[in-house]
């Protein structure tokens, strides 16, 4: 899904791959390692040289809404996309990453 | 699984200490005890395919877990608490495996030929072509193109340690110098030591420029005198053999 999203801006192989991947990462930072049980939805925000993705999981679990972001998770996010923030919404964690369009 | 009643007490007591010590080699002790209940479980699903070591080491990793998570005080039998367990792992085996397997033919010759076909566009481009135009020049939808890519993402942990047979293989750990290794080494200490040091040098050395030095995948491509799309997978399966890892962890 995001993959045709980007691909629809005219982003890159490069970037794709970038944002698929931070995609993967943040998804991860929310369900944590054992899997929560819910939804995450994400709304997809297009600019002319922009692509932010914003995210919102609702998990039954009442585990608390704090996204656990490990190191090697923060190193991997600055890496590949230009902005990312997690954070604990009211709903459940939520994030908000923006790619931007590098390429001519 | 017949234990006498002796061996039962025995196991019994050793179930308890663990569960306060966390001893490693009475952990060792508990499931070398079982291994014959997850070799049992393993053999149920013999008939998918699968080898019968390839299923042993599975199970035993859910027995591992249900070891590590069994509460003797609640006197529950331990076998009857690690059955799901071990069961639940054999599955997710499969369901991770069947990804992997059902991609179909015609997406992987589409994988295949995009190699080239991005490898070339590049050269001419002098950067990342988009999806669009590696659409254009293979002939096919964008939507064809990231199913392909995607399909290259489909992997088996069990091949990451093995040879992926591309003739790049050889040269390529030829050209990974020492010095750069040391570098890499010692950053990686400081920072993320024993997660990016498992991997062997070539993983290790992309996961590296990626993420520490931040290389594109066409530049790290270039460096390493691989393709694009092979970097991609290698990324791909590195990050998910992570996330693996941290689930056995928690």
């Amino acid at each position: 899904m995001a993959a045709g999203v980007a691909s629809r801006v005219g982003f890159t192989l490069d970037e794709v791959e970038d944002l698929r991947i931070a995609i993967d990462e943040v998804c991860f930072s929310m369900v944590g390692a054992r899997g929560r049980e819910g939804t995450i939805t994400l709304r997809y925000l297009l600019d002319s040289d922009e692509l932010a993705v914003e995210g919102t999981g609702r998990f039954s679990d009442g585990l608390g809404n704090e996204p656990v972001v490990s190191a090697l998770s923060n190193q991997i996010l600055a890496a590949v996309v230009d902005e990312c923030e997690l954070s604990a919404g009211e709903e459940g964690p939520q994030f908000r990453l923006v790619k931007r369009h590098r390429s001519a | 699984m017949a234990f006498d009643n002796k061996e039962r007490e025995e196991l019994r007591r050793k179930f308890l200490d663990y569960a306060t010590t966390r001893d490693r080699s009475l952990r060792d002790d508990l499931v070398t005890a079982h291994m014959g209940l997850a070799e049992y479980l393993a053999r149920r699903f013999t008939n998918r395919g699968e080898p019968l070591d390839d299923l042993v080491q599975v199970a035993a990793l859910g027995l591992l877990k249900a070891v590590d998570r069994f509460d003797p005080e609640r006197g529950l039998e331990f076998s009857t608490y690690a059955t799901p367990t071990i069961v639940g792992e054999l599955k997710r085996h499969f369901r991770d495996k069947g990804r992997a397997v059902r991609v179909p033919r015609r997406v992987q010759e589409l994988h295949l030929r995009l190699g080239a076909v991005v490898s070339s566009l590049s050269q001419e481009l002098g950067r990342s072509p988009t999806i669009g135009e590696i659409a254009q020049s293979a002939a096919v939808s964008e939507e064809e193109v990231l199913e392909a890519i995607e399909a290259g993402h489909a992997y088996r942990f069990t091949s990451l340690d093995a040879p992926s047979g591309n003739d790049d293989e050889m040269s390529l750990s030829a050209e990974l110098g020492s010095e750069d290794q040391g570098l890499i080494d010692s950053e990686h200490r400081v920072t993320l030591s024993p997660l990016i040091a498992q991997f062997p040098p070539r993983e290790r050395m992309i996961l590296h420029l990626r993420f520490f030095e931040g290389l594109t995948q066409s530049e790290i491509a270039g460096r390493l005198g691989i393709s694009q799309m092979h970097v991609s997978r290698l990324l791909a399966r590195a990050l998910a053999q992570l996330r693996t890892q941290a689930e056995d962890d928690s």
